[in-house]
């Protein structure tokens, strides 16, 4: 098992629940959706598999290891393993295509060589050939998400999370992200992408996990209860 | 630490500074008018509590001897000064050199003093200096317990006050240059935390990808130091301008003698370097932290 949530609650110091004893398994190889309505709890999900919130009870491991119980100097070791696309994208404007994949690198101190070789690999992968010094503010939105796709996949992640990478762009372009998406999968790298587009996660027919008021109220291998 | 990574740091930070020019720009003029004022305000301490030193190393006590005494009494005398704990130097002026002395400060060109006066009515006087100042009191007093001593004069009260003075002019000096200090660490950590600010969400998207707190931190400390570092080489420069042109035109201002010792200034130089770098250190410290807890 590549992540196994027991039993997971996470209040606020506001006193919100948003999530409500969780337990959840992912194995190595996944496609899983997790799907619900803003305020479900996707997003604090996704933020305790990379240790940015911590569960008020219960207990989280990403490849066998206690997220809750790491250490803080282990931190940066357990996000290397993971690779994140973000609904805004979080690319550096003053950065160019390059530039901001090669920056993921060079923050995890990986060598100018290896850096060399990679980026244009990873640019590759995602169908950006040519578009290399381009800056971000040059691309459009599918264009940009490619290259945040790019950043997440440049130091091989075991795992990629992507929190809702399709919620700023149109259908088209949403279909086509996630066909690279899908494409990386089948690669071998396990995805887990929270998203409340319907459409998109039904055709998928991959894993749902729905959520709804922070519990688990569905999971279905297939997609099946969005038929 | 990789080699290149340290190269990486150095990039990053250069490219910062490069990128915020505005930015670098107000914080090397900061940290040089701080450091600048900072300088000065030692100069004029260190000045002041020379011109102090001066002043109470001139203080010395005269110590006049009853008017019968012999030659050989008044050597005694001398010789008992001489041994005692704490004289720095005694001079011997006989009662005639003090008449002379007299006359050459009072009398006018034709006037004969001696002879208005008839006798010389002036006693023979030690000029006793001590090693301490504050001790002058004390060996006043054990000065007039000697026999053939008919009086002693040190400006008491006036050493006592002259002392008070100087005491609380050393107290204001320390005073002025720490307030100093503390503006000058709170005006880099605000503008360090402003370029930091500048650059949050490339700290939070490096803490997501996984580098090490002192990953994120080394750019932004080579960053200030840097910043920092020029800033007090800048005010150093102006200073050592400034000073050195006030020594070439004066070695006196208002009667006080100024300090020109080079081994003196280049340590204040270098500490003010230190300084500059400290404050780049501490600034970035206290601004960072807050930004790492991703």
């Amino acid at each position: 098992m590549l992540v196994q949530f027991y039993n997971v609650s996470k209040i606020y110091p506001n006193g919100a629940k948003a999530l409500d004893d969780i337990s959840i398994q992912i194995d190595r190889g996944e496609f899983v959706f997790l799907m619900g309505a803003s305020g479900a709890g996707k997003s604090t999900l996704v933020k305790m598999l990379f240790r940015e919130e911590l569960p008020t009870r219960g207990q989280i491991f990403v490849a066998s290891r206690s997220v809750v119980r790491m250490k803080r100097s282990d931190v940066p070791r357990l996000r290397r393993n993971m690779g994140i696309v973000f609904q805004d994208f979080k690319l550096l404007e003053k950065k160019t295509v390059a530039e901001n994949i090669a920056f993921a690198m060079e923050v995890v101190g990986a060598g100018s060589k290896d850096i060399r070789v990679r980026v244009p690999e990873v640019i590759n992968m995602v169908g950006l050939k040519g578009k290399e010094n381009c800056f971000p503010g040059e691309l459009s939105g599918g264009e940009q998400q490619r290259v945040g796709i790019a950043r997440a996949l440049a130091n091989r992640p075991l795992l990629l999370i992507a929190d809702e990478p399709t919620g700023n762009l149109d259908l088209n372009t949403s279909q086509e992200i996630m066909e690279l998406l899908f494409d990386i999968n089948r690669k071998g790298t396990t995805v887990i992408m929270a998203s409340h587009a319907r459409e998109l996660v039904r055709a998928a027919r991959k894993r749902v996990i729905m959520l709804q008021s922070g519990r688990v109220v569905d999971d279905s291998p297939n997609g099946e209860s969005l038929l | 630490m990789r080699p290149g990574s340290i190269i990486y740091f150095f990039r990053e930070a250069g490219k910062s500074l490069n990128r915020n020019r505005l930015l670098s720009f107000a914080t090397v003029t900061t940290v040089a008018i701080c450091i600048l004022i900072f300088g000065f305000g030692v100069l004029f301490t260190l000045n002041a509590s020379n011109f102090m030193n001066h002043l109470e190393s001139d203080v010395q006590i005269r110590a006049f001897l009853d008017q019968e005494l012999t030659t050989s009494q008044v050597s005694d005398v001398g010789r008992k000064i001489e041994v005692m704990d704490g004289v720095k130097s005694h001079e011997f002026v006989s009662r005639d050199e003090a008449l002379q002395n007299l006359q050459k400060e009072f009398g006018r060109r034709q006037y004969d003093l001696r002879a208005t006066l008839g006798k010389n009515p002036l006693p023979h006087v030690y000029v006793v200096k001590v090693k301490n100042p504050r001790e002058v009191s004390r060996i006043a007093n054990k000065i007039t317990q000697l026999p053939g001593v008919h009086k002693v004069n040190y400006g008491k009260g006036t050493v006592e006050r002259l002392f008070q003075v100087t005491r609380w002019m050393r107290i204001i000096g320390i005073i002025f240059i720490v307030l100093l200090l503390i503006g000058a660490v709170f005006l880099i950590a605000t503008t360090i935390r402003l370029a930091i600010f500048a650059r949050r969400r490339e700290i939070y998207l490096m803490k997501l990808i996984g580098s090490t707190d002192w990953f994120v931190r080394w750019p932004f400390f080579i960053e200030g130091v840097l910043l920092s570092t020029i800033g007090a080489l800048i005010s150093i420069g102006v200073l050592a301008l400034a000073y050195g042109s006030l020594i070439g035109k004066a070695s006196n201002v208002f009667f006080i003698k100024l300090i020109t010792d080079p081994t003196i200034l280049s340590h204040l130089y270098l500490i003010l370097l230190g300084a500059g770098a400290a404050l780049g250190i501490i600034g970035t410290w206290i601004s960072l932290n807050r930004f790492l807890k991703v």
